[in-house]
């Protein structure tokens, strides 16, 4: 059985910095911030709790001090559940793949109703020590990481290939920054939202060259709720619904590099699951309205927009630098203020992409809605795009 | 063909694991010599070593000397590191194409100007106190 799936509702908390201290007298604790949303986004959804068949919750951090958190938030809010109550883990697409099982279930008729959420702390933990640990995510730990590579590391190293085989400088690439923040100066769950000109971008300290502050992902907390249902749900609710069109995934095969070689900033993964998705949805890369993109760096948010059709391979420099990603361009990315600006806190960054893909979709988005969005497309990945999860979505009256 | 070894003071930030079957490869390196495995039926290398080789699936493999020659495919420098590298910060990591075919990942040792991309390189043996590591450096 395969049917069409809805999103009914999104909820997520302004994006921050949210974990308290180990010595902190009161604490924020992960439940309290997620079951709140959890009732928002299922009370937005005009559906009751009963209905709910299925929970898929992005893993949390280490730092989350609750293990097996999944079964105790099921407790917390007295969730019963007849599909699963699951915990996904997928690197950098963690989010993504709590929304794609969540689907899956809605899809395959084991729920009626899914929730995809999840909460990500991580703030508390100084960068030099938290760095300790995501060095041995993003790479061989014993081949790579005994050189010192970071999980951002590989990104400069794209950027680096990239300008040296376009000709795009830094101020090219520095672009998507001023963007992407006036984009967040307009949301008001974003993480930074005060504007910067590319003069302050450029002067920011070097974090991985060329890549300087403005460049690289804040650090960041954060969490969401998605409620999905089934395409019939959604119509005897009689309200305006996301319908999902397609769906695309493709892992390479590779960690960070091919050890064959090949061109790295293709992002082959995307674009093979970008030929299913397109396929799937029966649209193609002119159809889309606007795209919410997981882009950790500023060009990496380039690479991908090529590699998904949005802009020419090899000329997404010059889309950027020409305001065509903006609002009001072409092809608006980002209109959250993506990683950069709205702020990225890794595991829930894709559910912040599906409130996104909601609130432009249900044309919530207030004084960033892309006028006349009706198709949009979104994505989540893993490594240095090895692989790729994309989901096209349309407004549903 | 024997890899130039360079002394490194101290002991490596964070040391690779080694098992029954890569100390082949950590011991030739310590002696100056670049290696991996091929596959004996389909004759495909690959990095790092493997105990049976990943394309075919067949634990024939062998040992093979690599030329230690390639080119820089690309690079940056590395100024936010993990604790563990704090001390070296900043440094200079990247991406080599050797000329037999393969793309690894090393650490690149230069002079402080930015090398430049598809120029050539060799690799060289960081001979550290507690054991070897590699890297490359351009020509």
């Amino acid at each position: 059985m395969s049917r069409n799936v809805a999103v009914l509702a999104a909820a997520a908390t302004p994006v921050g910095r949210l974990q308290s201290r180990a010595g902190d007298e009161l604490q924020n604790v992960e439940h309290e911030i997620l079951g709140r949303l959890v009732i928002q986004a299922v009370g937005e959804a005009g559906i009751d709790k009963t209905e709910v068949g299925s929970l898929v919750f992005s893993h949390p951090r280490v730092y989350t001090q609750q293990l097996y958190f999944a079964t105790f938030m099921a407790n917390y809010l007295k969730l019963t559940a007849d599909a699963q109550v699951v915990e996904v883990m997928g690197n950098g697409m963690t989010g993504g793949l709590a929304f794609d099982q969540a689907m899956a279930d809605v899809a395959s008729g084991r729920a009626d109703v899914a929730l995809a959420l999840g909460i990500n702390m991580e703030t508390a933990a100084p960068t030099v020590e938290h760095m300790n640990r995501t060095m041995r995510t993003t790479g061989d730990i014993d081949f790579h990481t005994p050189f010192g590579f970071t999980p951002i590391s590989w990104y400069a190293m794209d950027a680096t290939r990239y300008m040296h085989d376009t000709g795009a400088g830094r101020a090219d690439l520095a672009a998507i920054a001023v963007k992407d923040r006036g984009h967040a100066a307009l949301n008001p769950i974003a993480q930074y939202r005060q504007p910067i000109t590319l003069e302050e971008v450029l002067a920011q300290r070097p974090i991985v060259e060329p890549l300087g502050l403005y460049e690289v992902p804040p650090r960041s907390d954060g969490a969401a709720c998605i409620v999905l249902a089934a395409e019939e749900v959604a119509v005897k609710l009689g309200r305006p619904y996301v319908r999902i069109r397609g769906r695309g995934f493709f892992h390479e095969g590779a960690h960070q590099i091919n050890e064959s070689g090949g061109d790295m900033t293709a992002f082959v993964a995307a674009q093979r699951a970008a030929a299913t998705v397109y396929e799937q949805a029966g649209a193609g890369a002119g159809d889309m309205d606007f795209a919410e993109l997981y882009a950790p760096c500023t060009i990496v948010q380039i690479l991908v927009a090529e590699a998904l059709g949005l802009v020419p391979r090899g000329e997404g420099w010059r889309a950027a630098s020409a305001g065509e990603m903006q609002l009001g361009g072409r092809i608006p990315v980002c209109t959250s203020g993506g990683c950069l600006s709205r702020g990225h806190p890794p595991y829930v960054t894709p559910l912040y992409g599906m409130v996104e893909m909601v609130e432009q979709l249900l044309g919530r988005a207030g004084r960033r809605q892309v006028e006349g969005a009706r198709l949009g497309i979104t994505s989540s990945e893993l490594g240095n795009y090895n692989a790729a999860l994309l989901h096209v979505m349309e407004a549903a009256a | 063909m024997s890899l130039e070894i360079v002394k490194v003071d101290g002991a490596r930030p964070y040391p690779p694991r080694v098992s029954e079957f890569t100390q082949t490869f950590w011991q030739a390196l310590a002696d100056g010599r670049l290696i991996t495995t091929r596959g004996v039926e389909d004759g495909r290398l690959t990095f790092p070593p493997k105990p049976f080789c990943p394309h075919s699936w067949s634990d024939r493999v062998e040992w093979v000397e690599l030329s230690g020659r390639g080119r820089l495919y690309s690079q940056t420098v590395v100024h936010a590191a993990p604790a563990a590298f704090a001390a070296e910060a900043p440094y200079r990591v990247g991406i080599v194409d050797l000329d037999e075919g393969l793309r690894i990942a090393t650490r690149i040792l230069d002079d402080g100007a930015a090398p430049v991309l598809d120029g050539p390189v060799e690799i060289v043996v960081l001979a550290y106190d507690d054991g070897p590591l590699f890297a490359a450096r351009p020509l």
